[in-house]
């Protein structure tokens, strides 16, 4: 799908959101949706496959987001039912970005390798934000394969202080 | 007449001498004898010296066409014998130059063979190189493989709860004093 359409999408999505006033409750169950579209392979394959019905498919996200508020399993559903499971990731990550950016602040990709706590999070925030000189929206995403620490990505800048990193160094070194 | 009528009345049992004819007889036989040689020399001599002339001249042909044979034949038995030594010198000749062929082919199969050979050797020993940094690589590889195996083994066992918390109080720290 085209940039235009997705930037179409998220920004339909954001106005919606927006009018049910809950944006920042939806964008946050969007991001979550996002990776895990993103990390199971076979949760994408049934989403982007044509021959399972339309109806079949929104059922699966119905399942998935569960305690998910109504506002957002409709918009995946929307989304899904439209045919555009593929743009997924892609749409949410830009309806992330526009909700950020409304309110001032750039999106902050925290990788770690289990949760972190409020306090972490907002300690962390408060360092990314002293560190780049933004304000950030911070959305934490849990991935084992990281093994350890923290990997931060706001904008362009990458802040990699994974155990897996770090593991990869030895090994190029090798 | 009378002559023949003297031979008529002569009777041959009553001679003169027991050894000579009668006189008569001697001059008759005598001029017969002179006729007939006379007849001879001047009639069948010239024919027989023509005779004897023609078959000299005829054997001195012969002779001569023996001689010019014979000098031909000398001639021509010289040349064979010329030819043949040509032959033989041609033989020579043509035994020296094949030799020299093939030694110039031998040595230049030598020159071929122990430069193919050679090239052969610095290939084998460029694979030989190859294959042995190719190794060297491999098991520096492997070694790595097996390291970073190890590594993320022994790392991902060391990883406790409290680990994991001391990491990402590290890098909040870490970020935090970044600016």
């Amino acid at each position: 799908m085209s940039d235009a359409r997705i930037e179409a999408y998220a920004h339909a999505i954001v106005e919606i959101a927006e009018a049910e006033g809950n944006l920042a409750v939806v964008e946050n169950e969007l991001f979550r949706v996002a990776r895990a579209v993103e990390s199971s392979d076979q949760l994408r394959a049934t989403l982007t496959d044509e021959t399972i019905p339309a109806v079949r498919r929104q059922a699966v996200v119905e399942a998935l987001l569960g305690s998910a508020s109504n506002t957002t399993t409709q918009l995946v559903g929307m989304v899904i039912g439209s045919g555009r499971g593929r743009d997924l990731p892609a749409i949410i990550d830009k309806v992330v970005k526009r909700a950020a950016s409304s309110q001032g602040k750039e999106v902050a990709e925290v990788r770690s390798a289990v949760e972190l706590t409020a306090d972490q999070q907002a300690r962390l925030a408060a360092a990314l934000e002293r560190a780049t000189g933004k304000q950030v929206n911070l959305k934490v995403v849990v991935d084992p394969s990281i093994l350890g620490g923290v990997v931060a990505t706001v904008g362009d800048t990458v802040i990699d202080g994974s155990v897996r990193s770090r593991l990869d160094q030895v090994k190029s070194r090798l | 007449m009378r002559l023949l009528s003297l031979i008529a009345a002569e009777d041959p049992t009553q001679t003169h001498h027991w050894l000579l004819p009668e006189t008569a007889e001697i001059i008759y036989g005598g001029l017969a004898f002179l006729i007939v040689a006379t007849g001879l020399w001047k009639f069948a001599l010239p024919e027989m010296k023509k005779a004897l002339a023609a078959r000299s001249a005829k054997i001195g042909d012969q002779l001569k066409n023996a001689a010019d044979t014979r000098a031909a034949a000398e001639a021509e038995a010289t040349s064979i014998r010329q030819a043949i030594g040509d032959i033989s010198g041609e033989r020579a000749r043509l035994l020296a130059e094949a030799d020299s062929q093939a030694a110039a082919i031998l040595a230049e199969g030598r020159a071929r063979v122990s430069a193919e050979i050679a090239d052969l050797e610095a290939k084998a020993d460029a694979d030989i190189a190859a294959s042995r940094s190719r190794s060297s690589d491999e098991l520096r590889a492997e070694i790595a493989q097996l390291a970073a195996v190890a590594a993320n083994s022994a790392v991902s066992a060391s990883l406790t709860p409290g680990t994991q918390q001391d990491l990402i109080e590290g890098f909040i720290n870490g970020v935090g004093a970044a600016r």
